[in-house]
């Protein structure tokens, strides 16, 4: 096995990650606007349940909503990199194809895991953070959330073709599966349509072993963490397996290939 | 007696049938092609003739709907990621990352193909020498100019000192002293490793320095050779006229000359005798119907001409 192409994958992410210094700074301030700004604002309407005030409640899904997007913009990078010459680097590599999906995918989480970490200092400096979270459990969900957000990220990379598609990325998936999960409320109080399309979104279940892990545990969670762990780590597998088949299809790299071969998209 | 000793040279390259289809286009049709160790060959052919499907066949990017082939050994289908191993590949547009420094390229590139990155830092600055970058090496490419970019290309294509250089249209949109830059880069590498390079061009006098050539034409190949024995095929001079009535020039010098290339009102002919007195006498007996009689020597750009045209060398 080699290790050192992988390595040289995560090493670019990494250092993308810190020399783009805003897509660091907006990580951050997404999720705390959402906790201060909007939980805040929300804390004096909605109320207190579970001895658990709004602002509260909704710290597992800021969390949540940081691996998502970290996950999700490091592997629609992928896009990027099929349009810049990066790709075509990648692909004249001796490695199998797979591996560089594989590389992409771990690179993305690990991006996303690093978002996490962040933010969760910032969260601890403000108080808003510690009392009774189960960190062993936390480290496995903030682990198995952004392989899972990767694993969507890498999806929706293996299926876009251009950046054009990248902007309706953010707004047909990233948004739909923020939304569509259980961070902003408990699944099990929401409207039967948006409960089902809650249930088959994996991210769902992310922040829900999110919520295991931070929440007191008076406050009923939606599912087990046996379930959680299984629909995330199954997802993750899929989303591999398919994202290396579409890669392996040519089709992949087929942005380049027409440029070079004056082919009509 | 003892029989004559065959030595043979295993080939860098070869390909059979090789067949690529891109819904009703036949991008490469059938190519047969066979290239020694360490040649300099080059794969000449208008645009769309497949030169860049066969590379990128040949470099297991893309497969091919028929026919094999095998790179240092390697079959492209079976073996593809050990004939990536084997092999380097410049792409007409560039393979980099803009967005990090030259130093940085070269590392990615180089833990790409698996290298140690004591190796990277060393062949790198090496390499950056020799391709004039040595002081570039924090300079993030996005500020490097286009010879320059292609230099760093080429440097990351030979950074794993692959057995097998495939350089697709090196000197493509480049200004005449930067392809003449790269030229002198690609001649000092040669001098340097024994590498194969597959070469393609459309810039013909590139290609003069080719130990081998092949004329590919809608993805067949049609001619092979020295380029200096392409040329000698083609005849000792090529006359070149220009007049008002071309076409009955034509006509008239047709029967004695053999075929012509006309484009506009100038056509070419070919003369295949070192003596041209026989020309010179045409020229008088013609007078002021001609505007403009040339005779030259005939060079590897007249080959592709007559190549591209669908007419034969030899007659």
């Amino acid at each position: 096995m080699k290790l050192r192409p992988f390595y040289a994958v995560l090493e670019r992410e990494l250092v993308r990650m810190i020399r783009q210094r805003t897509r660091l700074v907006a990580a951050m301030v997404r999720p705390l606007i959402w906790l201060l700004v909007i939980g805040g604002g929300f804390n004096s309407v909605v109320g207190r349940a579970h001895g658990l005030n709004y602002q509260d409640f909704l710290v597992p899904g800021v969390l949540g909503m940081t691996t998502l997007f970290g996950a999700m913009l490091a592997a629609l990078t992928t896009v990027y990199d099929k349009e810049s010459g990066v790709m075509r680097m990648m692909i004249v590599a001796p490695l199998p194809h797979a591996w560089i999906v594989l590389a992409k995918m771990v690179s993305a989480a690990l991006a996303a895991i690093v978002q996490a970490l962040l933010l969760i200092v910032l969260l601890v400096l403000l108080g808003h953070f510690g009392n009774g979270t189960n960190w062993a459990l936390l480290a496995a969900a903030v682990a198995a959330a952004s392989f899972a957000c990767a694993g969507i990220g890498m999806l929706t990379a293996s299926f876009s073709r251009t950046l054009d598609n990248f902007a309706a990325a953010m707004n047909f998936v990233i948004f739909p599966v923020f939304f569509l999960s259980g961070s902003l409320y408990p699944v099990e109080s929401l409207p039967v349509v948006l409960k089902r399309a809650a249930i088959i979104n994996p991210y769902t279940y992310g922040v829900d072993f999110l919520k295991h892990a931070i929440l007191p545990a008076s406050v009923p969670t939606d599912f087990s963490v046996g379930l959680d762990i299984a629909v995330l780590a199954g997802f993750s597998i899929v989303a591999l397996t398919v994202a290396s088949w579409r890669f392996s299809q040519e089709s992949a790299y087929e942005p380049m290939i027409r440029v070079l071969t004056g082919k009509p998209s | 007696m003892n029989a004559p000793q065959i030595v043979t040279t295993p080939a860098a390259i070869r390909a059979e049938g090789l067949t690529k289809r891109y819904g009703e286009v036949l991008a490469v049709d059938g190519l047969t092609l066979e290239i020694g160790t360490g040649q300099f060959f080059g794969l000449l052919g208008p645009n769309g003739s497949g030169k860049t499907t066969t590379i990128h066949m040949l470099a297991t990017l893309i497969q091919p709907n028929a026919g094999s082939a095998e790179v240092a050994g390697f079959d492209i289908g079976r073996n593809a990621v050990k004939a990536r191993e084997a092999i380097g590949i410049v792409f007409q547009e560039s393979a980099l990352d803009r967005t990090l420094t030259v130093a940085e390229n070269l590392r990615f590139a180089g833990l790409l193909q698996n290298l140690p990155p004591r190796t990277i830092s060393e062949r790198s600055r090496e390499l950056l020498e020799l391709f004039g970058l040595g002081q570039y090496r924090a300079t993030p490419v996005a500020a490097l100019s286009g010879g320059m970019r292609r230099a760093l290309d080429i440097v990351r294509g030979v950074l794993h000192q692959p057995k097998v250089l495939f350089l697709d249209e090196p000197t493509l949109g480049l200004d005449i002293p930067n392809r003449r830059r790269i030229w002198r880069f690609i001649e000092r590498l040669r001098e340097h490793t024994s590498m194969t390079v597959l070469l393609t061009t459309h810039y013909l006098e590139e290609a003069d320095g080719c130990d081998r050539v092949s004329f590919i034409r809608k993805g067949r190949l049609v001619e092979c050779g020295a380029p200096r024995a392409l040329v000698d095929d083609l005849g000792k001079h090529i006359l070149e006229i220009e007049g008002a009535d071309i076409e009955r020039l034509v006509a008239r010098l047709e029967p004695k000359l053999g075929p012509c290339l006309a484009d506009g009102d100038v056509a070419m002919f070919r003369w295949r005798q070192e003596d041209i007195t026989e020309l010179v006498q045409l020229q008088s007996e013609l007078g002021a119907k001609v505007r403009s009689w040339r005779v030259r020597r005939p060079n590897l750009n007249d080959v592709f001409l007559w190549v591209a045209a669908g007419k034969e060398l030899r007659s």
